[in-house]
């Protein structure tokens, strides 16, 4: 990975003092993973999602901007005006989306670096591929919109959260677009699963365990989904599924999610709304 | 590639008609071909040729210290390098979108210990462990390179010989490591979890595989589904364009069948290669 030399960096080779603190052995943390009642450690179901805090036009220099909050998770995206793209000489039909996701280097329990890494890189794509279909690209050939999107904290999902608010920036940019877009995330270890995980619960999810008896090449299902919905048109915009997943899983999986996006689509109208009303009033104002 | 409208609507009547246009079903692969060992520096290599693509894996294998989260884990790395002479758009830094693209993709396939179990890499914990670095190689693209990638790099891993350490010990700070000299003291990797990737192409009305570079022009969307031993271990999208839930289910299914059967014939045709002959005085 390059480095950047013009930034003063922290020494190389600091490891993060967690690693030496007595921690929970994982089994242990796995049993406070859904408690007898059902409930979840910050006393959530299963299938509840976090609650929501939206915000539109939070960032005056760009087109169009968003912020959102999902419990501690905290994303801010902003849109800018539609240009030509660089370093192209053949006409391009279709417009491009440019996204950028990124973690704040104080966002996780790690330090991040100021640039991109491998998994920032995947999330970006993962990002542009859910948008690519949300937003009607012939009308702006051959210009490119550019996304960024920042999370400040990492609280889990945030890549759902990123895609979801990405789309409300969209929305207020003015940037053409076919219907609202709304991301959840779901997790999955052994049977029980968790709609819109915390990063506790995500580290969780992401690890494969061999089953208990003494079949050495068993392992439990595990893993995460983050699916993007075109909520009037009834179309999947973006799927990524990473883990040990059975195709039941997936299919059993599918309602949950689909019903939560369908639920942030409707907190995403009402915000849709109160901008424009605000809009309104302000030019009447005005004249 | 560039495609006028008669010639779009000829590739998507075919797919209806179950007959595309090199004759194939919707669910038939091309003819493909696989080499093993052919790089003499590399612990493990494989060229795979499927149709017009062509791709090169060569496995190195060095000696490192794990990671301090992981302590007993080796690691694996993948590089994928999009050679211009694949088609002129990979000059300068053309490819690089599509090689980050394919090789997130693998580590993101591979990272689930039942794909590949990283805890055989570490030789002593938290001091040394092996790591794999896989370099992926684009000769040529004619189309379907996921699923091309995916099977040479089994192939690869498959053919990997990781030296056998005769002893190690630890002295102060330093740790000694012992190699075996010989060249048949080795130990195979254990691949019969790697995943085999499969992208589902919907054109027009139906999900066809193994896209041709012509059919992935007309496909309103794609889905890379790597599936080891059954299961399903990332999916993602190949390209811009959104599914119906239900066709997202049925892609979702073809894809698995597909990858199952063709992760099957891999490991027959691997199987079936001739044995390694050993040259030169040294067993």
């Amino acid at each position: 990975m390059p480095v950047d030399n013009r930034r003063i960096t922290v020494p190389e080779n600091t490891t993060c003092y967690n690693l030496f603190t007595k921690s929970k052995s994982f089994k242990n943390r796995c049993e406070h993973f859904i408690n007898t009642s059902g409930k979840r450690p910050d006393g959530r179901k299963a299938e509840e999602h976090r609650k929501i805090f939206l915000q539109m036009n939070v960032v005056t220099q760009a087109k169009g901007s968003a912020y959102i909050e999902v419990g501690k998770t905290k994303v801010i995206v902003s849109v800018f005006d539609p240009r030509g793209i660089p370093n192209n000489s053949d006409y391009k039909q279709n417009g491009e989306l440019y996204c950028e996701f990124k973690y704040a280097p104080f966002s996780c329990t790690k330090r991040r670096l100021h640039q991109q890494d491998s998994e920032e890189k995947q999330k970006s794509l993962i990002m542009k591929r859910s948008l690519e279909s949300a937003v009607c690209r012939h009308e702006f050939p051959n210009f490119q919109v550019d996304i960024y999107a920042l999370v400040l904290e990492n609280d889990g999902s945030t890549l759902s959260a990123a895609i979801t608010a990405a789309g409300i920036a969209l929305a207020q940019a003015g940037i053409p677009m076919y219907d609202i877009i709304t991301a959840a995330e779901f997790g999955y270890q052994d049977g029980t699963y968790v709609l819109d995980p915390t990063s506790q619960e995500e580290r969780i999810c992401s690890v494969t365990m061999q089953e208990n008896n003494d079949s050495a090449n068993e392992f439990k299902p595990q893993g995460i989904i983050i699916l993007s919905m075109l909520l009037t048109h009834q179309q999947v915009s973006g799927f990524h599924a990473n883990g040990n997943l059975r195709l039941s899983d997936v299919n059993n999986s599918f309602d949950v999610i689909s019903r939560a996006t369908a639920d942030i689509a409707n907190l995403v109208k009402k915000n849709l709304v109160k901008q424009v009303i605000k809009n309104v009033q302000e030019n009447a104002i005005k004249k | 590639m560039s495609l006028c409208e008669a010639e779009k609507t000829f590739i998507l009547h075919g797919v209806e008609e179950n007959f595309r246009i090199d004759g194939r079903e919707r669910e038939d692969y091309r003819p493909m071909e696989v080499e093993i060992g052919i790089i003499s520096h590399a612990f493990g290599s494989a060229r795979l040729r499927l149709a017009n693509t062509d791709v090169l894996v060569a496995v190195k294998i060095e000696v490192d210290t794990p990671y301090p989260e992981k302590p007993s884990q080796g690691k694996l790395d993948f590089f994928v390098d999009c050679s211009a002479n694949a088609t002129p758009d990979f000059e300068g830094r053309g490819g690089e979108d599509l090689a980050t693209g394919i090789s997130n993709s693998l580590s993101d396939a591979y990272r689930s210990s039942k794909a590949f179990d990283l805890k055989k890499l570490c030789i002593m914990k938290g001091q040394k462990c092996w790591k794999l670095l896989v370099d992926i190689l684009l000769l040529e693209c004619g189309g379907n390179l996921y699923d091309a990638v995916s099977l040479a790099v089994k192939a690869a891993l498959w053919n990997t010989r990781v030296p056998g350490v005769k002893s190690v010990g630890i002295d102060g700070k330093n740790v000694e490591l012992n190699v075996s000299e010989r060249l048949n003291d080795c130990v195979p990797l254990d691949v019969s979890g790697a995943p085999v990737m499969v992208t589902v192409c919907k054109i027009g009305e139906y999900c066809v595989v193994d896209p041709s570079a012509a059919e992935e022009k007309c496909s309103s969307a794609a889905l890379v589904v790597a599936v080891s031993q059954g299961n399903i271990t990332t999916v993602l999208q190949g390209s811009a364009g959104s599914l119906h839930p239900t066709t997202l289910m049925d892609s979702l299914g073809l894809g698995v069948e597909v990858a199952n059967q063709l992760n099957i014939a891999l490991m027959e045709t691997l199987q079936s290669a001739p044995p390694h002959f050993d040259v030169g005085f040294l067993k």
